[in-house]
């Protein structure tokens, strides 16, 4: 899979809601070769994110492998790591589509409908991080038990803390008769 | 809730009000392996609906690896998963490489390659037994997991351990395969050479395995694509999807490699259980061949480009950036998504992706239709690792009106002292 050919079908699809592009150069020494291969990373619009996944539907078959987060404070970045190529050899690229999602607004549009193998990466990330799925047809914890409102990978200070003296309890009752 | 319309197998359909049963199985159960909770929606015998609910084997590792540095989350990535337990640091080492930059002797890239092979064949040959005991052929069990040991001897000789063999470390292996070692592996692979016709006879030419089999647990070519399924559950659908032949990573890159579906096996694929057997047990042999090129073309050269530990974590630590990983390990695709900031020790970031987490919604489609008496072979086909998809198991309990959670040795005590209540 070409790196031009998924750009193009991103740009043409996404206009100026497509933030940022670059591709990452992977270095691989097999047995007698050394060779570099692509990986694709682009930024886009929350809004577009549909779009985005549309245009690689359109033209691709891909494969979401899976929704990964990144608190970053004010903003939760959220990369959509797609796999576009496969069943080729070599042929694969990784195609990871990040967006930024402010957590005064911490809404994201789901794409279940497009690609329903996401749900259970939108239920972990809505478990883990708290961020809403507008859409999505299941918002129960999945990994975390019901009812669990804690938030474990969120870096803000209340979350932290409330995530600590979880860990900190368990650790105390795992530790007390040693 | 009621089915309107039932087929008694008597040459003409039937109408009456059947009543649909709600069947809660698991997370305990003795046809699960590892906890997991199904709740199935049962008419007659029929399965119409089931619900998934994973999370009770959840330990929280990725947390515990954001706290940890980047050498000690190497080793409790080992901990992931107790099968194949090398395909989380090998996909970890990846990500790293590719966030820090950090290069990778190709005689390291080989001894990879080897042990991430030699797992596999263990694996497959695990699950074969499993999925022969979930049947009720243990003869079979027993056979399968007596030629398995043959390669855990390998693995032990190998690398030290059966089990965890912290063989990868970042820019490099731990331990070199000499050639007075290689004729160990050489001899396991003549053996399995040997056999493995006799296993491919004793599960694919079997009348009984095929009637328990076929057309049982069945997931389409389109149903697996939409799904996102990964591994032998997505090739036994006809999907040529495999991380060694789609996307050049370790030795593979020298390799023309491809993903195995049951047309290797001159049958069309259906995507049931059959199909998942006959994807297993090719590629045990495709490993046996990837090994034998492995040992052939090992390149001499270092096994580190950082051989020194402080000097690796002094390297790690300055690193800026973020990587994927990604390894084609038993059961599919694992991926790990890193980040690292320059000056901390820790991944600021780390992504476990196990190949259970993207089969547990191909297990839907493969339930739906079938019987009760089918399930623990379908909830076994797909090779379900639950401890590397969940990873501080916590219980939901009322606590003066205010939801709160307990964990794993409150409810312990709670357990004892109830014990000791009704017990007087």
């Amino acid at each position: 899979m070409k790196t031009d050919q998924v750009l193009e079908a991103l740009q043409t699809a996404l206009g100026e809601s497509l933030l940022d592009a670059h591709v990452v150069e992977r270095i691989v020494a097999g047995g007698d070769d050394r060779t570099t291969y692509p990986d694709l990373w682009v930024k886009v619009d929350r809004s577009a994110l549909r779009d985005a996944t549309a245009a690689l539907l359109a033209a691709f078959v891909p494969h979401l492998t899976v929704i990964s987060g990144d608190d970053l404070g004010e903003t939760l970045l959220l990369n959509y790591h797609f796999t576009v190529g496969w069943g080729t050899h070599f042929g694969e690229l990784c195609v990871t589509v990040q967006i930024g999602v402010p957590k005064s607004d911490f809404r994201v549009p789901t794409i279940t409908d497009l690609v329903p193998g996401a749900l259970t990466s939108e239920r972990e990330k809505h478990e883990f991080y708290g961020v809403v799925f507008d859409g999505i047809p299941d918002d129960r914890n999945l990994f975390l038990p019901e009812g669990m409102t804690i938030h474990p990978w969120r870096r803000d200070e209340e979350s932290q803390r409330e995530t600590d003296t979880m860990v900190e309890r368990l650790v105390k009752w795992e530790t007390k008769d040693a | 809730m009621h089915n309107e319309r039932i087929n008694l197998d008597l040459g003409e359909e039937r109408t009456c009000g059947l009543t649909s049963y709600s069947i809660p199985i698991g997370p305990t159960h003795p046809a699960l392996k590892e906890p997991i909770r199904f709740s199935f929606d049962i008419e007659g015998e029929r399965i119409v609906g089931v619900d998934i609910q994973p999370g009770f084997a959840h330990r929280g590792i990725e947390y515990m690896g954001m706290r940890r540095n980047l050498i000690q989350t190497l080793y409790l990535s080992e901990r992931i998963c107790g099968i194949c337990s090398i395909s989380h640091p090998l996909t970890l080492v990846q990500a790293v490489e590719a966030a820090a930059a950090i290069e990778v002797p190709p005689r390291a890239q080989t001894i990879r390659t080897i042990i991430g092979e030699v797992e596999r064949i263990h694996s497959h040959l695990l699950w074969a037994g499993v999925g022969a005991h979930e049947l009720g052929f243990d003869t079979l069990l027993h056979l399968t997991w007596n030629v398995r040991e043959k390669v855990m001897d390998l693995l032990e000789q190998l690398t030290g351990n059966r089990v965890d063999y912290a063989i990868p470390i970042y820019g490099g292996v731990r331990r070199d395969i000499p050639q007075e070692k290689a004729h160990l592996a050489y001899e396991a692979l003549e053996y399995y050479n040997g056999i493995l016709q006799q296993l491919i006879d004793a599960f694919l030419h079997d009348k009984s395995v095929e009637m328990r089999t076929r057309n049982i647990g069945v997931m389409t070519y389109d149903q697996a694509i939409a799904l996102c399924a990964v591994g032998p559950t997505a090739r036994a659908s006809g999907v040529k999807k495999d991380v060694r032949q789609d996307w050049p990573y370790f030795s593979y890159a020298d390799m023309d490699l491809h993903a195995i579906t049951p047309e290797d096996f001159g049958t069309d694929a259906i995507g049931d259980v059959y199909d998942n057997i006959i994807v297993r047990l090719l590629e045990v042999a495709q490993s046996i061949k990837i090994i034998e090129h492995c040992l052939e073309t090992m390149p001499s050269g270092e096994l580190q480009s950082i051989p020194k530990v402080p000097a690796l974590l002094a390297a790690l630590k300055k690193a800026e950036g973020e990587g994927i990983g990604r390894h084609e390990a038993p059961r599919g695709e694992v991926f790990h998504y890193v980040r690292l900031e320059a000056g901390v020790e820790e991944p600021v970031v780390w992504k476990v992706k196990a190949p259970t987490y993207s089969n547990l919604m191909p297990w839907v489609p493969k339930f739906l239709g079938d019987e009760i008496a089918d399930i623990p072979i379908i909830a076994a086909s797909i090779d379900p690792c639950m401890c590397c998809m969940d990873r501080v198991h916590l219980v939901d309990s009322g606590d003066h009106g205010r939801r709160a959670i307990l964990q794993k040795a409150e409810l312990i005590k709670l357990s004892r002292e109830k014990t000791r209540r009704v017990c007087g």
